[in-house]
């Protein structure tokens, strides 16, 4: 007979997608991000966890040089997509964008139709030659963004009118109709209920048989649920990285079981 | 990890499983010692007392349950919380088990007191429930104090009463063969000291929780198995 095993959910060791090698981040004179080593793997959710103010939504940002726009922002170090350094002057940030696509804490539509929303970085990328190829791409973004039944008869309605939680999805499926290949969502469900939180992570579960997820979040349940690698940062320090089960029932160092297990670290 | 909770409460909660689990260990301790002693002394009032006494048992290894699944509902504990409400409910089962060999021990006691008393058996059988009964006590103190080397020690000592099992098993099988009239005796007697040393395996198991409580691992290496009446046939 066949045994029935769990779930699987170890991190079987993947191919390195995003390396960052002595990350440090500077804002003006305040060192956010203090050498960082981690290696992000393709195909896997990996989750950021760590009080406010650790560092961890800078550091992600740095994953697609959105600290760029910040002028007072200094990063040191490399990070390699892919094995090409992101910060190479050659790299325009525009072109990382579309293959590292951002999803953030609160949902953010443009002031547009639903349509218009998904369609608008396959148009600027030049994806779709005719509207018919446009409308494929809108639909199957929508699909995989777990909202497409919901919407498909309202696809001229404004993407603002959506609930709180169709509009984050909506963000997403936003964010994965120019074919990413990594997709960096800071807090993507701290202002949704829990049914829409829940459509959320079942979402970003499938996202990870395509794309690598890397996902901040203040929840450590969360974290729990939906990632396979987990790092815990504290005071701009990568404290622990590591499989998320092992981070959760048996962490290797005291101040990642102080903030996990909610002590006064 | 001596830091509090931010939340007192949650601090609360875990101490009040814990102590529930401690107040079972002590039943237990007082309940293998009486029931030794009870056979040792004849004393059918005593096994009563040890009898009467498993409900008691019981009814904390059901608390113990139900605050652990309260527990893990409402605070979703990890890492070395969630540890220790998982050991909590092994060492719970342990103990309850434990006070199931007990109870069957007063139980035998009960019936051994209107026979004629088999020579020596008695004083053997009490040193095997004083080792194990210690050997409780390490354990539980090794609990408390979070320490793998105690646990593992007891871990280790538990070779000891397999040996003492091995002992009385031949000394009965001779007894047994020297006059029949002892079969039904020593039958209860061999019983009493297979129970002391199954005793001792759950309280090898409550070790080895705590190990794991402490490191996150559970011990690799295998104890030493002393208990071969299974496998050596002594006398034939």
């Amino acid at each position: 007979m066949y045994d029935n095993p769990l779930m699987k959910r170890d991190a079987v060791t993947k191919e390195v997608k995003i390396s960052a090698r002595g990350c440090q981040v500077f804002y003006g004179d305040t060192h956010a991000i203090k050498d960082v080593d981690v290696d992000i793997e393709d195909k896997t959710v990996t989750a950021f966890i760590g009080p406010s103010g650790c560092g961890k939504s800078t550091f992600l940002r740095c994953l697609n040089r959105m600290n760029d726009t910040i002028d007072i922002c200094r990063v040191e170090g490399t990070i390699t997509l892919d094995g090409e350094d992101i910060y190479d002057p050659k790299v325009d940030p525009v072109q990382l964008r579309a293959k590292v696509g951002m999803v953030f804490q609160k949902p953010n539509p443009f002031p547009k139709s639903i349509y218009d929303n998904v369609a608008y970085g396959p148009k600027i990328h030049g994806m779709a030659r005719t509207r018919a190829e446009l409308d494929e791409i809108v639909e199957r973004a929508l699909r995989r963004g777990a909202l497409w039944d919901e919407v498909k008869d309202r696809l001229d309605a404004p993407g603002t009118g959506l609930s709180g939680g169709q509009q984050q999805r909506l963000c997403i499926a936003r964010a994965v109709a120019t074919e990413p290949e990594v997709l960096l969502m800071d807090e993507p469900c701290s202002a949704l209920d829990p049914i829409a939180t829940a459509q959320v992570e079942e979402l970003i579960d499938e996202l990870r048989e395509q794309y690598s997820v890397v996902i901040v979040t203040h929840s450590m349940q969360q974290a729990a649920r939906v990632s396979q690698k987990t790092a815990f940062f504290h005071l701009g320090n990568l404290v622990e990285f590591g499989e998320t089960g092992q981070i959760f029932t048996n962490p290797h160092d005291p101040r990642t079981e102080s903030y996990i297990t909610g002590r006064i670290g | 990890m001596s830091d509090r909770h931010i939340v007192k409460s949650y601090d609360r909660d875990l101490e009040a499983i814990q102590a529930l689990i401690m107040k079972m260990g002590g039943l237990v301790e007082a309940a293998i010692l009486e029931a030794a002693q009870s056979l040792e002394n004849r004393d059918e009032e005593l096994a009563e007392k040890v009898r009467k006494g498993d409900k008691s048992i019981d009814a904390l290894e059901e608390r113990v349950n139900e605050e652990a699944a309260r527990l893990l509902a409402l605070r979703q504990p990890s890492a070395g919380d969630l540890r220790t409400v998982l050991t909590v409910m092994k060492i719970g089962a342990n103990l309850e088990r434990i006070g199931d060999y007990a109870k069957n021990m007063a139980k035998r006691t009960g019936v051994l007191v209107q026979m004629t008393p088999i020579e020596g058996s008695a004083g053997a059988i009490r040193r095997m429930a004083m080792a194990v009964e210690a050997m409780l006590k390490d354990a539980l103190d090794a609990y408390i104090q979070r320490d793998p080397e105690l646990a593992q020690d007891v871990r280790l000592r538990d070779h000891e009463v397999d040996q003492m099992y091995n002992a009385l098993f031949r000394e009965f099988l001779t007894f047994m063969m020297e006059d029949p009239r002892n079969i039904t005796a020593c039958m209860h007697l061999h019983f009493i000291a297979k129970n002391i040393e199954r005793m001792g395996d759950h309280v090898t198991s409550i070790s080895e929780q705590v190990i794991y409580l402490v490191t996150g691992e559970m011990p690799e290496d295998d104890r030493p198995k002393a208990d071969r009446t299974a496998v050596d046939v002594p006398g034939f």
